[in-house]
């Protein structure tokens, strides 16, 4: 009777416990800014269902997502036999379900088969963190707490495991002692592997065994119900919220912030008077983006308990693989423990949240963390359970530049470049069609022709880096070539605003956006053709929030679909090896990853395009990105000459890719590395072009 | 301290200069306008001395330019952090002396009495580089130019000129003053949204040029403006050393017009 007291005692406090600290974590994550994510739920179930109870994401990485399943599914099954142990201590019976027979032998045989795998994934996941010591176990945020954090969890699984098994094979020793007490389960297959071992112990001895592992079995788990809570192993839970609750936009598609826009509006209107006062008095007040963690969205703030610190983000991350400070699991750490600090902090001041001097920004992660990020998504596709550091990067930037005025101190140069002058190289708007009377083109212009089948956008690189340069005449060429009825916009096309809304700078992307969108809407046409993908990501993606809808197409899509329909004669023309390149934006961000790949293809003579060891979902981004090209990070390598190695180390002659910037960079980190000679960066389209 | 910070939107360094038709000036049609870059240090400058004195001060744009296009550089020097501004209009042909242009700034500023008053060393357009000096003279303050750096001790200003060849000298002149700045003493802010958002309520005080200037009389003109054409031709002097010093002076006398 007092051991049925105890276990219930024990039994209620630890659900106490358990409910008291979800309650305060659902308390925290609710501090965050509002977002409405319950559209489309048949589509969050789905993804729920695929992403936290199959894993797909898991098994992307085979050994430890295997080994992962098999913990996951193992603990989940094995403490189904939780059941049984919860009404014997409830109701003082012993093993309540043996008289089921053999269902329950089998049952618990295959529970102790489970157990067993589960103790030897444990012990092989001990051994990568602390024998062989996986590099992304050890980074620098993974020190102190995190690594004991990880371990204790890991032991304690080993710990319970044991205890099933060993539980089992006393009882099966008892069984023969004492049948009047002891039901027969017949013989499980890893418990009588180890009975041997018991069989020196005296009944009393072997009593002693089984109910001790009983009680630590439940003790154990009901202490780990209370443990997982504070520790990064609550991902078991968050995981699901977490996915259902992710984002099902686009990747990489960053949200407007409609009190920019209102700004902006009021700026464009060409019936303000500029030397009026327009100010509403409250500007002082308003912040933008995000300083502390209650800047963040909910989901924001739950994607930090959601973390478990599997470091896959980290270790995809072209930045900390290059040796700088960024890392995003460390932003997500930083996001969860500056988290609980202020809940605390609300929860002993009565409510309120009294000024600590500390924020997330600054005190947590800094300035140079931030500007590291070239946006490449990477982190976002490897994360098993959906997390987005990416959002909490660039809201963090958005209070910089926003709120402080403090972009990176060399793309401050670029953003207002882009604001005076269209572009953020800074030459003059009236140039832009210079590389083209320069060449002797006449080029098609909107202005004059009021409708075409396709607005061709030139994009900032095209018109003024002589690298890209390149690419828009061998793109004219492939239009004239294939008779399409196209024009573009010329001195009326300004920069999209890319790099700007990367780097922080909303007010500049949405005026940029507004400018360009009622450019757009002076001509009639069917279709945008972008030869950049971070013009045809934000054309495409990110003009949708503003009451527009055009189709974009990325120049790889167009020209595929140009020789598709037989308007595009190619010849097989090359007989170098080729590999190609991803460019980030049309790859992770956009899933375009085989439109380039079937142009190379089709103008290869021999061989198919060679792939680099880092291709498709899981590319190596050129390091330009996010706003990077404007401006240089300390320390480590440089991100394009790493990739550019990659290329070398292919062996092939030729590096294709279908971006601005990646051609940029991958042009710069050819020249540094002395490979001029001897290797060519081409353009998709000028590799078409030649073609021809 | 209260504190003048003279700015002026000037062309690009990238814009594409054509001469207008009457040869006077460059056709705007085709350019970009930022603010001059000595300029927007020279606010940095003034933004940063009120700041080191714990944000006691005020400092005032001024500005001379088109009622089209100026109040664009004016907004944004507000935005990052100027408290109000005195916009004093002209419309094209604009003024190009800088006698004219520093009588007109202080027939405007005298009722200010400023503490300092600080601008660019020169402007990118005209590049005269006497503006910031002659206007300091007429309001009767001490001046200085090609300042690379500012500090206030014991109620005088110290300010480290540049000399040639990696030289500096500091000069210590008693208030008010008027100086110069040369670029790159400072990091120029960038705007934020909220400084933006705060300009907007800032105020800016329209003047009329004409209301300036009664009975001036610019001292300098462009009688003619062209592009600069690069030539090279070489011409071999032969003969005696006399001849040859003859045939050097006439050429330097007739041709070259040096002489």
């Amino acid at each position: 009777m007092i051991s049925q007291i105890l276990f219930v005692g024990l039994l209620a406090s630890g659900i106490v416990l358990f409910a008291r600290r979800v309650k305060q974590i659902r308390t925290n994550i609710l501090l965050g800014k509002d977002l409405d994510r319950t559209d489309h739920p048949v589509v969050r179930w789905k993804t729920m269902f695929k992403v936290a109870l199959g894993q797909i994401k898991m098994v992307k990485r085979p050994v430890s997502g295997i080994l992962h399943i098999i913990v996951y599914a193992g603990f989940i099954i094995v403490n189904i036999e939780m059941l049984e142990i919860v009404l014997d201590g409830i109701l003082g019976t012993h093993r309540l379900f043996a008289p089921v027979g053999t269902l329950y032998s089998l049952l618990i045989g295959s529970f102790e088969v489970i157990a067993l795998l589960v103790i030897l994934a444990c012990a092989t996941f001990l051994v990568r963190r602390n024998v062989v010591r996986m590099k992304r176990f050890h980074s620098k945020e993974m020190t102190a707490w995190p690594k004991t954090d990880a371990n204790i969890i890991l032991v304690t699984e080993i710990l319970l495991m044991s205890a099933f098994i060993f539980m089992n094979a006393a009882d099966m020793l008892l069984q023969d002692i004492d049948p009047a007490h002891y039901a027969s389960t017949g013989t499980f297959p890893i418990s009588s592997v180890v009975q041997p071992l018991l069989l020196g112990f005296s009944e009393n001895g072997l009593v002693l065994i089984e109910r001790g592992l009983w009680w630590f079995h439940i003790v154990g788990v009901m202490a780990f119900l209370v443990y997982v809570t504070y520790s990064k192993h609550f991902h078991i839970l968050l995981a699901f919220p977490n996915t259902y609750y992710s984002n099902l936009e686009n990747r990489g598609k960053l949200p407007v912030m409609p009190a920019v826009l209102n700004e902006v509006k009021t700026m464009l209107d060409p019936n303000a008077d500029p030397y009026a006062d327009s100010g509403t008095g409250d500007e002082d007040d308003e912040n933008f983006g995000a300083n502390d963690v209650r800047d963040l969205t909910w989901k924001q703030l739950m994607d930090g308990y959601a973390c478990t610190e599997c470091g896959r983000c980290t270790s995809v991350c072209p930045v900390n693989m290059t040796g700088k400070v960024l890392s995003p699991r460390k932003i997500l750490m930083d996001t969860r423990d500056r988290l609980e600090e202020v809940g605390k902090n609300i929860r002993s001041n009565n409510g309120e949240f009294v000024d600590d001097k500390k924020s997330l920004l600054y005190t947590y992660i800094t300035e140079e963390e931030l500007w590291g990020c070239t946006t490449c998504v990477a982190c976002v596709e490897a994360c098993p359970v959906l997390i987005d550091p990416l959002s909490t990067i660039i809201d963090l930037r958005r209070y910089l530049v926003l709120s402080e005025g403090k972009p990176h101190s060399q793309a401050a140069e670029s953003l207002e470049k882009t604001m005076n002058t269209g572009n953020p190289w800074g030459y003059s708007q009236s140039e832009r069609t210079k590389w083209a009377t320069d060449a002797g083109l006449d080029l098609p212009l909107m202005s004059e022709k009021k409708e075409a089948d396709v607005l061709y956008w030139v994009g900032c690189a095209g018109s003024y880096d002589p690298r890209n340069q390149q690419v828009s005449k061998a793109m004219i060429k492939i239009l004239e070539a294939a008779e399409v009825d196209y024009a573009v916009l010329g001195t009326e096309e300004s920069c999209t605003g890319d790099s700007a809304r990367r780097l922080g700078e909303e007010y500049l992307f949405e005026t940029m956006t507004l400018q360009n969108i009622e450019t757009f809407k002076k001509y009639k046409f069917n279709k945008i053709v972008a030869p950049c993908p971070h013009c045809f990501h934000t054309i495409g993606n990110e003009y949708t929030d503003f009451e527009v809808n055009y189709k974009v197409q990325h120049h790889s899509q167009f020209i595929g679909e140009l020789v598709d329909s037989g308007k595009l004669n190619l010849k097989k023309y090359y007989d170098n090896k080729v590999t190609y390149h991803d460019p980030c934006y049309l790859g992770r961000h956009n899933n375009e990853y085989d439109a380039s790949r079937n142009i190379i293809n089709g103008v290869l003579k021999n061989d198919k395009l060679i792939e680099m060891k880092q291709n498709r979902k899981n590319s190596f981004c050129c390091g330009a990105g996010g706003g990077n090209m404007w401006y240089d990070l300390e320390g480590g390598d440089r991100i394009n000459y790493v990739r550019f190695q990659e290329a070398i180390d292919t062996g092939a002659d030729v590096v294709a890719t279908a971006c601005s910037f990646c051609t940029f960079m991958m042009d710069d980190a050819m020249k540094v590395k002395g490979k001029e000679d001897t290797m060519q960066v081409l353009d998709i389209a000028e590799m078409v072009a030649t073609a021809l | 301290m209260k504190i003048g910070v003279l700015v002026k939107q000037v062309a690009g360094s990238e814009s594409p200069l054509r001469i207008d038709s009457e040869a006077k000036w460059v056709d705007e049609s085709a350019v970009d306008f930022s603010i001059n870059e000595s300029d927007s240090y020279a606010l940095e400058e003034a933004l940063q001395i009120i700041e080191r004195s714990g944000g006691d001060g005020e400092v005032v744009v001024v500005s001379m330019g088109p009622a089209g296009r100026t109040p664009k550089v004016i907004r944004e020097a507000l935005a990052k952090g100027g408290h109000r501004a005195i916009h004093i209009q002209e419309e094209a042909p604009y003024e190009t002396d800088p006698f004219m242009i520093a009588s007109i700034f202080a027939e405007a500023l005298k009722d200010e009495q400023f503490d300092l008053i600080l601008s660019g060393l020169q402007s990118d357009d005209l590049s005269s580089g006497q503006t910031g000096v002659i206007l300091g003279e007429l309001l009767g303050m001490s001046t200085a130019t090609l300042v690379m750096g500012v500090e206030v001790q014991d109620g005088n200003l110290r300010a480290k000129r540049e000399l040639e060849s990696g030289w500096f000298q500091w000069v210590t002149l008693p208030f008010p003053a008027c100086i110069t700045i040369q670029s790159g003493l400072n990091q120029p802010r960038y705007p934020s949204l909220k400084g933006i958002m705060g300009a907007k309520k800032k105020e800016i005080k329209p003047v009329s040029k004409a209301d300036l200037v009664d009975d001036l009389k610019p001292l300098q003109d462009y009688s003619n403006m062209y592009l600069f054409k690069a030539e090279k031709s070489t011409e071999m002097i032969e003969g005696s050393a006399d001849e040859v010093v003859d045939k050097l002076a006439d050429i330097f006398k007739n041709k070259i017009k040096a002489l």
